[in-house]
């Protein structure tokens, strides 16, 4: 097994797009395939996330219509759904293909359009979004996204006194990073009590403590180690975890545990040789406030119940002990489901090169990603490493 | 209707019956309170159709503001722990986590699926 590393890094401005999903995500794949100094015949495989454009866009069959608009028709081309944990565990294959010595180079990106500008509605992306959701035992008592992590963060303020206030303070902390962030969907802040003053979307969250519908594309190129040229600038895949947890959601053991992201953060630290305390920068799955508060409990950031605590008092801004969402997450950033674990990796690229700006955290080696699928069903961890010798 | 005494087919006509169609594991012991082929502990395929308690204490709840097509917010959704295995469930009245509740019936949706509604254990007909 040979090492891979990431060459290349490109994304849109995720926010609202009313273009077709190829020439959305073409935008993605130039700016990588340049970064990354490749010809689309340097190209031996391309790996596709895209969740849900039969339903949005009326379009199946995504991969090998894209990587023709991109002059690439003729390789494999494969395409993954994972609900929200899609892109990541399309990188994931990638990586693992390449370090197999089944291709060199291969284009890994993500594609999603969910904004009004598909024609679709609030209530009709929502029945959309919900699909992920079990079909019989999930989706008839009309439960939602915001709906099933309602559930499990009801149930994390029952068991650890974790406050409104507290879910309140991660929206404030993702959306001052965003507005470092060019690419982010929201570039303003906002403070507690405007998010305390929300509509109720599916308590016990408001309307700020929600990502956005979002349109956008993130690509990136991985290559065999000895074909990489100037490792400084190629961030070395040093683990990746990928477990799942119960599906229905009530027949999960622990509600509260998002089990599958203690299972891929173990096995993802694993590979890597790494401990929690090591990383030193973080992009996890915030789709609302909850969420980022379950998902650092389960990376070992902070100890479990203690969550809600870390936006509060700084542990996870940006100058604190470790930094989580510096590009702003899901949160400010957008989420445009398929391209959102890729989106996470060119964020984590720019920071391990230094190139990430005002929002860049000094010095950082290990950088991880933690994408989320499904009703805590599906969760990725993947680590990055920056350092130049392995 | 299916003939698999374990199926989604019997689950829906047990609870249109007024009964809550669960699954326990002859093997462990493990108990489901939703169809599976298999245990979810140990994988052994000898589940035994059992009938769960109709009433439960609830484990965690959402009330949903924003509803997807075909659904009309705002309705509560909740988890009841029923003992032996949990189930979700459409949630009526006040009850909050700990609460008892009861079964109280079914919710038909537009598009013919079929789920539990719970309400709160004292005001259950
Ligand atoms: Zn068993």
């Amino acid at each position: 097994m040979t090492d891979v590393r990431i060459v290349g890094a490109g994304m849109t401005d995720f926010g609202v797009h009313d273009r077709p999903l190829a020439e959305l995500f073409a935008d993605a794949a130039v700016d990588a395939l340049d970064d990354a100094a490749c010809a689309p015949a340097d190209i031996d495989a391309f790996y596709l996330g895209n969740a849900m454009s039969g339903q949005t866009d009326g379009d199946t069959h995504l991969a090998p219509t894209l990587a023709s608009h991109l002059g690439m028709a003729g390789i494999p081309c494969t395409r993954f759904e994972d609900a929200c944990a899609t892109s990541s565990n399309a990188f994931s294959h990638a990586v693992r293909a390449v370090a197999a010595g089944q291709y060199d180079t291969v284009l890994v990106g993500g594609v999603e359009r969910c904004t009004p500008a598909t024609g679709l509605g609030t209530d009709e992306m929502t029945a959309v979004f919900a699909s992920a959701a079990h079909r019989q035992y999930e989706q008839p008592t009309g439960l939602t996204f915001p709906g099933v992590f309602g559930l499990l963060t009801t149930r994390h303020m029952h068991e650890y006194g974790t406050t409104e206030e507290q879910l309140a303070a991660v929206a404030v902390k993702n959306h001052r990073h965003g507005t470092l962030n060019p690419r982010a969907q929201f570039g303003t802040e906002t403070t507690v009590a405007e998010v305390l003053e929300g509509p109720v979307v599916a308590s016990p969250f408001r309307l700020l403590d929600c990502c956005p519908f979002s349109d956008g594309a993130a690509a990136v190129v991985v290559t065999r180690e000895d074909a990489v040229d100037d490792p400084e600038s190629a961030p070395r895949v040093a683990g990746i975890g990928h477990a799942t947890d119960a599906v229905p959601l009530a027949t999960k053991a622990d509600l509260t545990a998002t089990q599958s992201a203690r299972d891929a953060a173990a096995a993802a630290y694993a590979e890597a040789d790494i401990q929690p305390a090591d990383v030193d920068v973080a992009e996890v799955h915030d789709c609302f406030t909850g969420a980022e508060i379950l998902a650092i409990e389960a990376l070992g950031f902070v100890d479990t119940g203690e969550g809600g605590h870390a936006a509060v008092e700084g542990t996870t801004a940006l100058g604190g002990e470790i930094p989580v969402n510096p590009s702003g997450g899901l949160k400010a950033k957008g989420h445009p489901i398929g391209a959102t674990g890729v989106a996470q990796l060119v964020e984590l690229t720019d920071q391990l090169r230094g190139e990430a700006g005002e929002r860049q955290v000094p010095d950082a080696r290990y950088a991880l990603a933690h994408n989320l699928g499904g009703d805590a069903a599906t969760t990725l961890v993947t680590v990055l490493d920056g350092g130049v010798s392995a | 209707m299916s003939d698999d005494p374990y199926s989604h087919a019997a689950w829906v006509d047990a609870l249109r019956d007024g009964v809550l169609l669960g699954g326990r594991c002859r093997e462990c012991g493990w108990t489901s309170a939703t169809p599976q082929a298999a245990c979810l502990e140990c994988a052994t395929r000898d589940l035994e159709p059992t009938t769960l308690p109709l009433e439960g204490t609830l484990h965690t709840e959402t009330t949903v503001a924003v509803s997807p097509t075909g659904f009309d917010a705002p309705y509560r959704v909740g988890i009841v722990d029923l003992g032996a295995t949990r189930l979700l469930c459409r949630l009526e009245g006040d009850a909050a986590i700990g609460d008892p509740v009861a079964f109280a019936g079914t919710l038909e949706t537009a598009d013919g699926e079929v789920a539990p509604l719970f309400t709160d254990a004292d005001q259950s007909p």
